[in-house]
């Protein structure tokens, strides 16, 4: 199955030869034209990210140079350049590459959702651009199913990994849902309006602003809809807030041990959450110490983000085995494919002995009524389903363990001739029905006999009756 | 009997499967199979009613007799209540307290000779079996409030350690935490208040008084004012948080050595 993955990432690449080499969006469909036009080159994705731009083709030989030279015509590169920065994956290689990377194992955060999306992104184009042909269709829906296998299974994206996500998560931690929640906004620098943007993004509805100038608090109030208190009533309005985010310019601390423990009472034991975030700090570190008072500093949310990261790394470890699974099962039905047109053939060989020796005896058999004649066909069909039962599962099964030599010997074995048309094009060769210049077998294109050969395979019942 | 005994154990072993399917990811790092606990446990439920069923037939009496018929029908609603609570709830942190509190009560309910208690011929046969109902009930709600305050305890202490809990399981918030042990606290104490109260009346039915101060009901009493304290605390004075979750931990002991010693 000659699959090759071509292209360059952020290990092996600078951002700055990575943002010439990267596709524009807007092109993305008619570059996968251009790409499958290419002679040796049957199905083509281009997947451009800010972090990768990989090509990935199914072509029957080795396709470095087409690639090369394509990358070199569209995007300007130079063939050095390339030399120095693309690496070439090739067959089970390309496979594995393909899954860790839709799996958001070769991302440059570990664990990073986004890239699932752009890899659907590149299909979709693909898809359009009619580069998406047998080959690539299953193996790109595979990675996908890979993709979700890891997410789910394996903690690889499940902690967060910035410091505005871990605070949130800790805020759920502590509150649940943040719907019902208050966010109190103690100064209205950039800082702060970029955590109330935040914090507003993840549910909570009601904010509350404080800040030393009454008239930039209520600007930053009024666009966040919230409401504004002045600076000396700053620690009332504590008593009805849940979560505190601090980032005031101040040079000392503006929330005293002294303070919170006094609010803390009033609240009479329900949590409350200082983010602080301000540099230096606002809220005096003792605080933490107050019962059911939580306070992260910058230097806290850190840990955690770190914490977190090393958390996705220990993951990665067990997503990499699912990854090697999958690689091993993908390939071993790959294999299994190449025996899909013998199937096919002789099925059909083995059918039309029925129907012939059913025409022979036919007028022996005398005046039928139709329900006879039904009977009778069904009959055929089922002696012919019995009998290849077992020959095709044990095809499969040779197959499947990369028996090539021994699948020559039955079609000689079933007296199938080798050198239909049909078996050329029915191996993972086939390509999208029309775009192919290639003479095809009037009869089947590849598509069909790839189409007839999958059914073939899955579609054979295990227990015929 | 040997059917009933059977199923017994068929149960037992479904609960330690569940309660070691929840150790899994703590030791292998496979996430995947911990989601089947809460089934394994209500197959083992279902295999509990069982053998509740066949016991009850074959003694032809309500099997809420002996200590270990009790024991046996508390692990049961336990598990009943702590299944409809994952359901609804998606607490799975659960498992990890609740399975192991209802192994060890059913390996006490096993290992207990048959007949502890020789009961008196009861005058009412039905006050008997719903008193201790009724009490049972009570306390496999406080088994629940009792998870939920420890829950609570760890997960507010790994937030004041920077050290957000970083458990196989995903920990529920305190607010949850919170929530889930103050309604089963407030069942708790209900049903026990009633527990006692049945248990006044079964008392005076039987022996013409309602209470004598012997030891076993000096020590309900006490356990249940120790509870008293609590439910004030946090029902009538708002408590909350940690220090509240700390004092049911208290509480629930108190109940749950006399319920050992009944």
């Amino acid at each position: 199955m000659p699959i090759y993955v071509y292209g360059m990432n952020h290990a092996s690449a600078p951002l700055e030869v990575r943002e010439r080499i990267a596709f524009p969006e807007d092109g993305l469909v008619e570059a996968v034209g251009r790409l499958v036009a290419i002679g040796p080159v049957k199905e083509g994705l281009i997947l451009s990210t800010c972090n990768r731009t990989e090509i990935v083709v199914h072509a029957p030989a080795d396709a470095s140079a087409v690639l090369k030279a394509f990358l070199v015509e569209e995007r300007r590169a130079a063939s050095e350049e390339l030399d120095r920065h693309c690496y070439l994956r090739a067959d089970g290689d390309a496979v594995r590459h393909l899954f860790r990377v839709a799996s958001s194992l070769d991302s440059m955060i570990l664990g990073e959702a986004q890239i699932l999306g752009q890899v659907k992104e590149a299909y979709s184009a693909a898809v359009r651009g009619r580069g998406i042909g047998t080959v690539l269709d299953a193996l790109m829906q595979r990675s996908f199913a890979v993709a979700k296998k890891v997410r789910t299974e394996t903690g690889v994206s499940r902690f967060p990994v910035s410091i505005a996500h871990a605070a949130v998560s800790l805020a759920r931690d502590i509150f649940g849902e943040l719907h019902d929640r208050v966010g109190l906004i103690v100064g209205a620098g950039k800082m702060g309006r970029l955590a109330a943007q935040h914090l507003m993004a993840s549910g909570v509805r009601t904010v509350i602003v404080v800040n030393r100038s009454l008239v930039r608090g209520a600007e930053l109030a009024r666009e966040l809809k919230g409401v504004t208190a002045e600076w000396d009533r700053r620690f009332e309005a504590m008593e009805r807030a849940d979560i505190v985010i601090a980032s005031t310019a101040a040079p000392h601390a503006v929330i005293g041990f002294d303070d919170v423990l006094r609010v803390s009472r009033a609240r009479r034991g329900r949590p409350l959450f200082f983010i602080d975030i301000a540099v230096p700090r606002d809220v005096d570190p003792r605080v933490n110490s107050i019962d059911n008072v939580y306070l992260y500093d910058v230097d806290d949310l850190q840990g955690v983000v770190q914490a977190n990261l090393e958390e996705r790394r220990h993951e990665a470890e067990s997503a990499e085995a699912i990854v090697e699974r999958e690689v091993a099962a993908y390939l071993g039905w790959l294999r299994s494919l190449d025996v899909a047109p013998l199937i096919v053939d002789l099925r059909e060989h083995v059918r039309n002995v029925g129907a012939h020796e059913l025409a022979r005896f036919r007028s022996r058999l005398g005046a039928l009524t139709p329900q006879q004649q039904k009977t009778v066909e069904e009959m055929t069909e089922a002696l012919v389903n019995k009998f290849l039962h077992h020959p095709i599962q044990a095809m499969k099964r040779i197959a499947a363990n990369g028996g090539g030599d021994r699948l020559t010997f039955l079609r000689e074995v079933f007296g199938l001739s080798a050198g239909e048309p049909r078996r050329e094009t029915g191996r993972p060769g086939a390509t999208v029905e029309g775009r192919d210049a290639a003479p095809h077998h009037p009869e089947s294109s590849g598509a069909e006999a790839k189409l007839g050969a999958v059914e073939a395979l899955s579609g054979e019942p295990d227990d015929p009756r | 009997m040997d059917r009933s005994l059977l199923l017994f154990r068929v149960a037992l072993l479904l609960y330690a499967l569940a309660f070691v399917n929840t150790l899994i990811p703590m030791l292998s790092g496979r996430r995947r199979t911990v989601r089947f606990t809460p089934w394994i446990a209500a197959a083992g439920a279902c295999a509990h009613t069982g053998a509740l069923v066949a016991l009850g037939l074959a003694l032809d009496r309500c099997p809420i007799g002996t200590l270990p018929e009790v024991l046996s029908v508390l692990a049961w609603t336990t598990v009943l209540i702590y299944v409809v609570l994952v359901w609804r709830y998606r607490i799975e942190v659960l498992h990890a307290i609740i399975l192991p509190l209802v192994l060890v009560v059913l390996f006490v309910s096993d290992l207990l000779p048959e007949q502890v208690v020789p009961i008196a011929a009861p005058l009412q046969p039905w006050l008997r079996p719903l008193h201790l109902f009724v009490i049972i009930l009570g306390v496999a709600a406080l088994f629940i409030t009792f998870a939920a305050s420890l829950v609570y305890v760890l997960v507010d202490r790994a937030l004041k350690a920077k050290r957000p809990a970083r458990f196989v399981l995903a920990l529920p918030s305190l607010d949850r935490c919170e929530g889930v042990g103050r309604t089963s606290l407030f069942w708790a104490y209900l049903l026990l208040t009633l527990g006692i109260i049945t248990g006044a009346i079964f008392n005076a039915s039987l022996y013409g008084h309602f209470w004598a101060w012997k030891p076993r009901e000096t020590l309900a009493i006490l356990s249940w004012m120790i509870l008293g304290v609590v439910v004030v605390a946090r029902l009538g004075w708002g408590w909350r948080g940690r220090k509240a979750a700390l004092l049911t931990i208290v509480g629930f002991a108190a109940v749950f050595l006399r319920m050992l010693g009944i």
